[in-house]
């Protein structure tokens, strides 16, 4: 029986605010895993404390709702423990870039076959509207009247120079663009970022979709653009901070980096999932390895 | 002292060999049908300082260290002056190296107690004999071998068994561990007072430390996924968990931090395998967020506490068991929870499997307390304990938080086809949606709380070792055991009652001791005397006699015995 999108939903409607993002994020997500003919019991998604993780409530997946900031980690950990799950970390640019900060660094690093959608409204949304590394300078914020102290942080030139082997930037309010890129983010083997642009309506009205229409570039747009080529990619990322203009669509991807699991010694061989190896084990041949 | 045991102290600098010397004694006095108790002293640095490593020996099984010992083998000027004060009546030390100048009270000290000292160039000696100069261990194990009078083929035997597959030079070897044992320096009145006791057959005993017996229990219970991160004295669990991965074929992975590692946990445990993480207290600190979360979720996890003595750094690398509190009270909300303490190499072996067994039924985090000086130890174990049925409560159903009387909900390992569901850390209603109506926050709390009473009813009560018809009674957890059940083995009129099971408390039977009049002290190597308060919290009583050590020693014999002659 051919899959429906609604098999992706629980009963539960969404809580956020009329034109939030996230419902297009969510469609997109759903779309993608619709697509690709993942089952609803074959997906896990890890939900971050915010805005997006509201979302949990409404997924027909299986899903955990963990910590604000952490659930790279909690996906990481279930995908090492079954690689038949499609594992999805759904995360906010403050869990992302400020309380978990670490371990998207890592997560590159170990190249994980997993997928992270970075939810970026801009904000710390939830708790009604404090500034995020991604709030533009100057811009008045909850107990920031004057906008906050400090400079931005270049997130796109910070994940580049992590080397991801996946790396894409989309837009809540471009579903279909989004959909294929979410598709290829799930299809590659490795860690796959994906970056997306969304509407706060709330909290950010300034980027409304008029103005998201007149900042976004779609690399598909682009002459002679590869996002094979890590030199394509980087010169886009400055191109990025220059212009200020929000690029969307594959940045770069790489297939030739193994995996965290394939590299694993101990895994060598294996067909199995360690989710299905839980039994008793014979430590007989392992004493002589004490003391 | 006490005919039935002897030991024998090493001592030197971090990274003068002692470690390997102290391993050497222990396996071959093993292989001669006796009993070993061995653990190492070390400061928090790679070279240098003072470290020592002492074997204790007997005919019966024992557990911790005499505070004296018969024979000092120092390898360093400054261990010399440290260890002498406790080298027991009649003894004999062996410095490895020229002689030294002794203050006018070493001297007297050595004259009052008929101290031996005899100076033996190693290095010298292994460099005649065709050896290298790191086999200078042999020719000082190989002396005292002779001490100990001992078939010096044993030795032999031992040592190159457990250098076969190392690029060693085995007949130097050999002939440095020989050289030892026939120096000329040996007299026979330096075995006076020095007796090995008699052993009690052939049989080997499986040397294994607190850490390893973790790592092997683990093992055994199915757990196929460790997350790591160094902190000493949890680290060597990681490590024979590495270094057996190849063979286990077991997920290993070196985490970021103890955040990410009991996050992944909490994430391989969710999606249905046994994972495990292990730390001591500054790194569980950080872990405390994801155990609430657990306790929310009722997400399983099992995670190692290895507890060193202090709060910040503390002393890192000595014993103590302060982080009882924590391990008991930390994390935000009310949430149910297990705390389990191990107290030697075979209860590590066992309640590693009932760990993962109560956080699998019961769905909620699960600790288990150690202490460095269980972490490190050798025991001599003369065969693992049965290994524990493995029992998961894998129910497949609806409603994943279904409210129940026992407050275990049905939960099944993600598996395509099965229904799916969420795990949260909001409250939550009965499938998993957050809620903040107050019927269904009151309902579910409710509901995990009732857990702890389920969990409750199945945990055993302390055991009581010794005499039950003694007078006096010492209560404790840990590595107390180990001193209290060898000072038993010199004193009929005294007993122990020792508890595994932290949290949730089962307590009846202090109350019990205490309506039959006994003289109950409590025992504790930490400074608050954290376990007497939860006690007291849990059943109103309160232990007026305590002995709280807190200096980064674990208890010993002596400790006990100069309390009870006070």
């Amino acid at each position: 029986m051919a899959l429906e999108l609604n098999d992706y939903n629980s009963k539960y409607t969404p809580t956020w605010c009329p034109g939030c993002g996230n419902f297009g994020i969510h469609v997109a997500l759903k779309k993608a895993l619709m697509e690709l003919n993942v089952h609803p019991s074959e997906t896990f998604i890890s939900f971050d404390i915010g805005c997006n993780g509201n979302g949990a409530d409404t997924v027909g997946t299986y899903a955990f709702k963990t910590l604000h900031g952490r659930s790279i980690p909690v996906a990481i950990g279930a995908h090492l423990a079954n690689r038949k799950f499609t594992v999805i970390a759904d995360i906010g640019d403050g869990g992302c870039y400020h309380e978990g900060l670490d371990h998207i660094v890592n997560a590159i690093k170990s190249n994980y076959d997993i997928t992270i959608l970075i939810h970026n409204n801009m904000n710390f949304a939830l708790t009604t509207g404090q500034a995020t590394v991604t709030t533009p300078v100057g811009k008045k914020m909850y107990a920031l009247p004057k906008g906050k102290p400090e400079r931005d942080l270049d997130t796109n030139a910070f994940l580049m120079s992590l080397k991801p082997t996946f790396f894409a930037k989309g837009y809540s309010g471009d579903l279909p663009l989004l959909t294929e890129i979410i598709k290829k983010a799930i299809q590659h083997k490795g860690c796959s970022i994906v970056d997306i642009s969304q509407l706060c309506p709330t909290y950010n009205k300034e980027c409304n979709p008029e103005w998201f229409n007149n900042n976004i570039i779609k690399i598909d747009s682009l002459e002679n653009y590869s996002n094979k080529s890590i030199d394509d990619a980087n010169d886009l990322v400055k191109e990025m901070a220059k212009t200020k203009k929000i690029y969307t669509g594959i940045i770069y991807m790489n297939d030739s980096v193994p995996t965290f699991y394939d590299n694993l010694d101990s895994r060598k061989g294996i067909i199995s999932e360690i989710s299905e190896e839980v039994k008793e084990y014979n430590i007989k041949d392992l004493l002589k390895y004490c003391n | 002292m006490n005919s039935n045991r002897l030991a024998v102290k090493f001592g030197g600098a971090s990274g003068q060999g002692i470690n390997t010397a102290g391993r050497m004694l222990t396996q071959s006095i093993n292989r001669t049908g006796l009993y070993t108790f061995s653990t190492r002293e070390y400061p928090s640095l790679i070279k240098g300082g003072i470290a020592s490593y002492q074997v204790d020996v007997s005919n019966k099984e024992i557990f911790s260290s005499k505070r004296k010992y018969q024979i000092l083998c120092t390898m360093s000027e400054a261990s010399f002056h440290k260890y002498l004060p406790n080298l027991s009546e009649n003894g004999v030390i062996i410095h490895d190296g020229e002689e030294m100048e002794l203050t006018p009270e070493e001297e007297i000290h050595i004259q009052k107690n008929n101290l031996h000292i005899v100076y033996l160039h190693s290095e010298k000696i292994a460099l005649e004999n065709g050896g290298t100069e790191i086999m200078g261990n042999a020719v000082l194990l190989g002396f005292i071998w002779k001490l100990l009078k001992q078939d010096p083929q044993i030795l032999v035997e031992e040592v190159l068994e457990m250098l076969s597959g190392k690029d060693i030079d085995t007949e130097a070897e050999t002939k440095c561990l020989l050289a030892g044992y026939n120096h000329p320096l040996y007299r026979e009145e330096l075995s006076h007072g020095i007796q090995l006791p008699t052993s009690a057959g052939t049989h080997r005993s499986l040397l294994i430390t607190g850490n390893e017996a973790i790592a092997l229990g683990a093992l055994a219970a199915g757990m196929r996924a460790f997350y790591g991160y160094p902190m000493t004295p949890a680290t060597s669990i990681f490590k024979f968990l590495g270094d057996t991965a190849h063979q286990s074929k077991i997920v290993i992975k070196q985490a970021e931090n103890e955040i990410t590692a009991a996050l992944m946990s909490m994430g391989s445990m969710y999606m249905g395998t046994r994972a495990l993480t292990a730390t001591s207290g500054g790194g569980f600190d950080l872990m405390i967020e994801t155990i609430s979360c657990c306790g929310m979720s009722e997400t399983p996890l099992v995670v190692v506490l290895a507890q060193r003595i202090g709060s910040g750094t503390g002393v890192p690398t000595w014993t103590g068991s302060g982080d009882l509190y924590t391990a008991v009270k930390g994390g935000h909300g009310d949430f149910p929870r297990c705390v389990i303490s191990v107290s030697d190499a075979t209860s590590c072996f066992s309640l590693i499997q009932k760990a993962f067994n109560i956080a699998e039924k019961f769905q909620l985090p699960v600790i288990l307390l150690s202490e460095k000086q269980i972490a490190e130890s050798i025991y001599s174990v003369e065969k693992l304990p049965r290994v524990e049925k493995i029992d998961r409560n894998i129910v497949s159903s609806s409603k994943r938080y279904e409210i129940t009387d026992s407050g275990i909900s049905p939960r099944w390992i993600p598996t395509k086809g099965l229904q799916p569901y969420i795990h949260t850390s909001d409250e939550h209603t009965e499938d998993g949606h957050s809620t903040e109506e107050e019927v269904e926050v009151k309902a579910m709390s409710d509901k995990r709380l009732r857990k702890v009473l389920s969990l409750k009813n199945e945990i055993p009560e302390p055991t009581l070792y010794g005499n039950p018809s003694s007078e006096t009674v010492f209560i404790g957890y840990g590595s107390t055991k180990n001193a209290l059940l060898d000072t038993i083995q010199l004193n009929e009129n005294i007993s122990y009652l020792h508890f595994d099971y932290i949290y949730p408390l089962k307590a009846d039977k202090v109350q019990h001791l205490l309506d039959d009049g006994k003289r109950v002290i409590l025992l504790e190597s930490n400074q608050d005397g954290q376990f007497g308060k939860l006690l007291a919290e849990e059943t109103g009583i309160k232990l007026k006699e305590q002995y709280f050590k807190y200096d980064g020693r674990a208890f010993s014999v002596d400790d006990i015995l100069d309390y009870l002659n006070r």
